[in-house]
């Protein structure tokens, strides 16, 4: 018995004393020890008294730490649940900040889904960090959208230290037939065998081809997308080893990639294009860049380090080959960077956007909670009286704020997961990428922690006023008063609104005008009633196979009943494509390597300007005959005849290609979106017959016709198989639907930021008119004294609406400022319009300040109706 | 009382619920009496005036302490006891002194009644 309380005595001692409790209990063992030991008792025997008198002490100290950490949690439960009881109480106060919250976070979260799934997410190859696209770049002026041709490939390929494999696709649109089945056009890129060591996914089914594969005696080999396997084949697992034409060449599928692998998306099919370097030789102009390449990153090789690698064998072949390669050089960038770089300006504004909304939404919660924390004030000064700490009563507000905010976040992040789930897929570009765009949990995560940030941001507002609470005065005070200051918090809470909601509005308007400039600015062509298809032969097809196969479907659809005219065209609006050319001029003077002109180049035949609606502004359109001529004659644009011959006439004077003169015989107007995007300006531009230098193997043709696009389609089908039972028909779309296209994304912007800027302001008058309303409410006494003094209710409702207007105005003017700087942002993102463009802000202070305005009125009103005899008597 | 619910006997407090409001009440009227007092000093007193009627252990006072503290009816400070210990003096707040005129009275009923009760058996 002595020997175990004694260890336990040891025990007791040996453990840690920091703790209070153990300072305590060990004070009170001495303490009782000392007395036992006065009264006669051992040291020894005194202990155990103490310890037998005191009970078990391991126990009481549990019982104790268990009750310390329970009251934590005790008191978290019954914040809760007297958040919860509050909730039920008043559930329209709950669902208004609930759903206000909702719209807020919703929003922030959906938009912030977008951003990470693009510029955060680790894209889904293997390292992918280390992939870099590389870009051949015109030192100066406009580029090829960074194609390189393949000699400039090779090169890289034999020269560089940085890569352990560097890959390359181009697209191409083969005509694929499979055992007996009819013919199909389908989207394919042509690759070489080590694309696949730079991509570094694994096939579904069988293999993807390699290097080996890419020598040109090689048997030909394809792997098939999960889209175009499940297309094509019905999803028949034994399609590998299967062998299939492509433009009539025997190619063997070795492979099918899972549907996550999207380099690049859209595709059919990748095949092994079996290019070997001394093929290229000759082909280093300008003209033959057509080629997207990759590179893997070695081991320990940073980006600079590539750069500087790339640069140098720049330079070798600048100096190498100055006729081609002079004025060119190589950039890189990260996958990431090369896929959505571009998006990242307005990816951010949006979320900005969204950022904002959720702002205006958590200040007009804390104006609601504010309203609520005033009328509570005699429960908390009750609850103070009764020796509830001020922090209890602070954490109890905080508890409430905060499961509201998570009520909101959950019912938010719930509405973006619905909005996601039904909008991903039909998003523009590359957003619309099937896997591009989705919510996971990191960011469900980053939602909830903004939704329990917000619950606690706004719940400080009520807390600070909860503080101020005074025991005695508000305890004998009838009724619950709030001093001037809680008005000015108001008050500034609501101008921080007003000037959030102006930044939206501004954003909006911008963005809105920027449409409307790219929606109706000349177009350079009459896109209505116009139908596009495109029809390929192989491109090796001869000459005159060429010729009089695109000849004979051209007169067929000429002679179709209902159709206007046809022309043809190898790359139409809006689709990205690049081919330029340069250009000697006989009315300039040559210098030295510089060309004289640098322009894009198309290629046309039929009747192009009929079809496409193109006005001829000077000489004549081309002819079936130009293209037989020895020096083919060219059309220019616009563009080009003001660039290098301003005022001047271009008609009868000379491009030259290698010598070779080409007599300029129309100037046609300029085609928005040749370029690409229809946003940015045409540059010079010239027109070939594309069925002259041995024709053009692929090309659109363009209908104008008033028929229904799906009959005249389907008519359009029979043609090219008369003509030829191989070729397919592929690309339909009518001009207006490539143009709607086109301007996709930023309607899209448009929309978004429109969406959230009614939103906005829609809580920007509630928020007014709640405030409004709290004055009027509180200050009835008052206007009753004022009334009775002889004020009229004309001066007691403008009072209050000058009031409201003060606020409106203070955040109108913070706003103005904030947008001037952030509208910055969208610089880039805007088409003919000016980010401090003087009219849209006036229409969106307009916008703010008339519903505002009225928001104001109806308390105004009330507070004009007040009876003076009834006001004062209460 | 609204935490009953994760309140478990503590060491020696076999007694359950009747004791431990007994207990707390036993407390706070000791502080009102005694002003400030340390734990140990706290359960003398308690078992003196109880005139050893009550064999308690001595343990049991330190969550009771703990609690009367969290419902705000005492407060702690560290101080020093009569021969040099660094020792916990408890002392009553308002809130406790009103809690004990609420426990008084709700005591006083229920003993009356209960008196009156046995005697109303008694004398049948």
């Amino acid at each position: 018995m002595g020997l175990g309380i004694g260890r336990m005595w040891a025990m007791f001692r040996r453990r840690r004393l920091d703790g209070e409790l153990d300072t305590e209990l060990r004070a009170h063992l001495e303490m009782a020890t000392e007395d036992h030991r006065r009264r006669g008792m051992s040291e020894i025997e005194a202990r155990e008294a103490a310890l037998r008198d005191f009970g078990g002490v391991t126990q009481v100290r549990e019982t104790v730490r268990e009750r310390e950490g329970l009251l934590w949690a005790e008191n978290l439960r019954r914040d809760v649940l007297y958040a919860m009881r509050q909730m039920k109480k008043s559930p329209g106060f709950a669902a208004v900040v609930v759903l206000t919250l909702a719209l807020g976070i919703g929003a922030t979260t959906a938009m912030f889904t977008v951003v990470y799934s693009t510029l955060m997410r680790a894209l889904p190859y293997p390292d992918a960090e280390k992939i870099l696209a590389l870009h051949d770049a015109r030192i100066q002026g406009v580029s090829t959208g960074g194609l390189m041709g393949a000699p400039r490939f090779f090169d890289v390929k034999a020269r560089n230290r940085s890569f352990e494999s560097l890959g390359f696709f181009f697209f191409d649109h083969p005509t694929l037939i499979a055992g007996r089945q009819l013919p199909v056009a389908v989207e394919a890129v042509g690759t070489n065998g080590e694309f696949w060591n730079v991509a570094g996914v694994r096939p579904l089914l069988g293999r993807v081809y390699g290097s080996q594969d890419d020598e040109p005696n090689a048997p030909e080999t394809a792997v098939l997308s999960y889209s175009g396997w499940q297309k094509i084949f019905g999803g028949d697992r034994s399609v590998i080893r299967e062998q299939i034409r492509l433009d009539g060449r025997a190619v063997t599928i070795v492979g099918v990639m899972p549907a996550e692998f999207n380099m690049p998306s859209g595709v059919d099919l990748w095949h092994d294009a079996q290019f070997a370097a001394a093929d290229w030789k000759s082909y280093r102009g300008e003209g033959a860049r057509f080629i997207n390449v990759f590179g893997r990153l070695r081991p320990g090789v940073t980006l600079e380090t590539a750069q500087a690698d790339l640069d140098r064998i720049g330079e070798q072949l600048r100096a190498e080959y100055p006729h081609t390669d002079g004025l060119w050089r190589f950039t890189s960038q990260t996958l990431r960077e090369s896929r959505y770089g571009t998006m990242r300006p307005a990816l951010l504004a949006l979320v900005v956007a969204a950022a904002l909304l959720l702002l205006i939404a958590c200040i007009n919660v804390a104006n609601l909670l504010l309203s609520r924390a005033t009328a509570r004030q005699r429960e908390v000064a009750l609850r103070r009286a009764l020796g509830a700490s001020a922090g209890r009563i602070a954490m109890q507000y905080l508890t409430e704020s905060v499961v509201l905010g998570l009520a909101g976040g959950g019912a938010g992040v719930a509405a973006a997961f619905v909005l996601i789930r039904g909008v991903a897929a039909k998003l523009p570009g590359k957003l619309g990428v099937p896997g591009t765009v989705e919510m996971n949990w990191p960011v469900v995560l980053v939602a909830l922690v903004i939704a329990l940030g917000t619950g606690i941001a706004f719940g400080v507002a009520p807390v600070l006023e909860s503080r101020r609470v005074e025991l005695n005065t508000t305890m004998k005070q009838g009724e619950a008063r709030v001093g001037g200051s809680g008005h000015k918090l108001r008050s500034a809470l609501v101008s921080v609104q007003v000037g959030l909601s102006l930044i939206l509005l501004v954003g909006a308007a911008l963005m809105a005008k920027s449409l409307w400039h790219l929606l109706t600015n000349p177009l350079g062509f009459v896109p209505e009633h116009v139908l596009t298809v495109s029809v390929k032969v192989p491109w090796d097809t001869k000459d005159a196979g060429i010729r009089n196969f695109f000849g004979e479907v051209q007169r067929r659809l000429e002679n179709l009943p209902g159709v206007q005219a046809v022309g043809q065209m190898d790359a139409l609006p809006t689709v990205d494509w690049h081919l330029r050319s340069n250009f000697d001029a006989d009315w300039l003077p040559r210098m030295g390597n510089q060309p004289a002109i640098n322009a894009e180049d198309r290629n046309v035949e039929g009747n192009f300007l009929g079809a496409m609606g193109v006005p001829l502004l000077a000489g004549r359109a081309l002819t079936a005959e130009d293209s037989r001529e020895k020096n083919i004659p060219v059309m220019v644009n616009q563009e080009l005849v003001q660039e290098y011959l301003p005022g001047g006439n271009p008609l009868g004077r000379h491009l030259l290609v290698n010598n070779t003169p080409h007599e300029i015989v129309g100037v046609i107007a300029n085609l928005r979106g040749t370029a690409g995007a229809i946003a940015s300006p045409p540059g010079p531009e010239v027109y070939w017959p594309a069925d002259g230098n041995g024709g053009v193997a692929g090309r659109y043709f363009v209908v104008r016709s008033q028929r229904d696009p799906e009959q005249l389609v389907s008519a359009i089908r029979k043609q090219v198989e008369a003509v030829d039972p191989q070729r397919a028909v592929g690309d339909v779309a009518t001009m207006d639907e490539l143009l709607n296209h086109a301007v996709a994304q930023p309607r899209l912007h448009v929309t978004v930021v429109a969406a959230l800027a009614g939103i906005a302001l829609l809580l920007a008058c509630v928020g007014i008119y709640g405030v409004v309303a709290y004055f009027v409410a509180q200050r009835t006494q008052e206007i009753g004294v004022r009334m009775a003094l002889g004020a009229t209710r004309g001066k007691i409702a403008a009072l209050f609406v000058k009031r409201a207007l003060v606020t409106a105005a203070i955040g109108l003017g913070g706003g103005t400022c904030a947008s001037l700087a952030l509208t910055q942002l969208l610089r880039s993102q805007l088409y003919g319009v000016q980010p401090n463009d003087p009219a849209m802000y006036g229409a969106a202070i307009a916008a703010l300040l008339i519903p505002v305005a009225i928001a104001t009125l109806r308390p105004a009103l009330v507070a004009a109706s007040v009876n003076p005899v009834e006001a004062l008597r209460e | 009382m609204e935490d009953q619910d994760f309140l478990r006997p503590s060491a020696g407090e076999a007694g359950g619920q009747m004791l431990q409001g007994t207990l707390d009440l036993m407390v706070l009227k000791t502080l009102e009496s005694m002003g400030p007092q340390h734990g140990y000093g706290i359960a003398r007193r308690i078992e003196q005036i109880s005139e050893q009627s009550l064999r308690l252990n001595q343990g049991t006072i330190y969550p009771a302490l703990l609690r009367l503290r969290q419902r705000g009816w005492i407060r702690a400070e560290w101080g020093t006891s009569e021969n040099g210990r660094k020792a916990r003096y408890y002392a009553l707040t308002k809130a406790g002194q009103a809690q004990i005129a609420r426990e008084t009275e709700s005591w006083e009923r229920v003993a009356a009644t209960v008196a009156r009760f046995l005697k109303a058996a008694n004398s049948q």
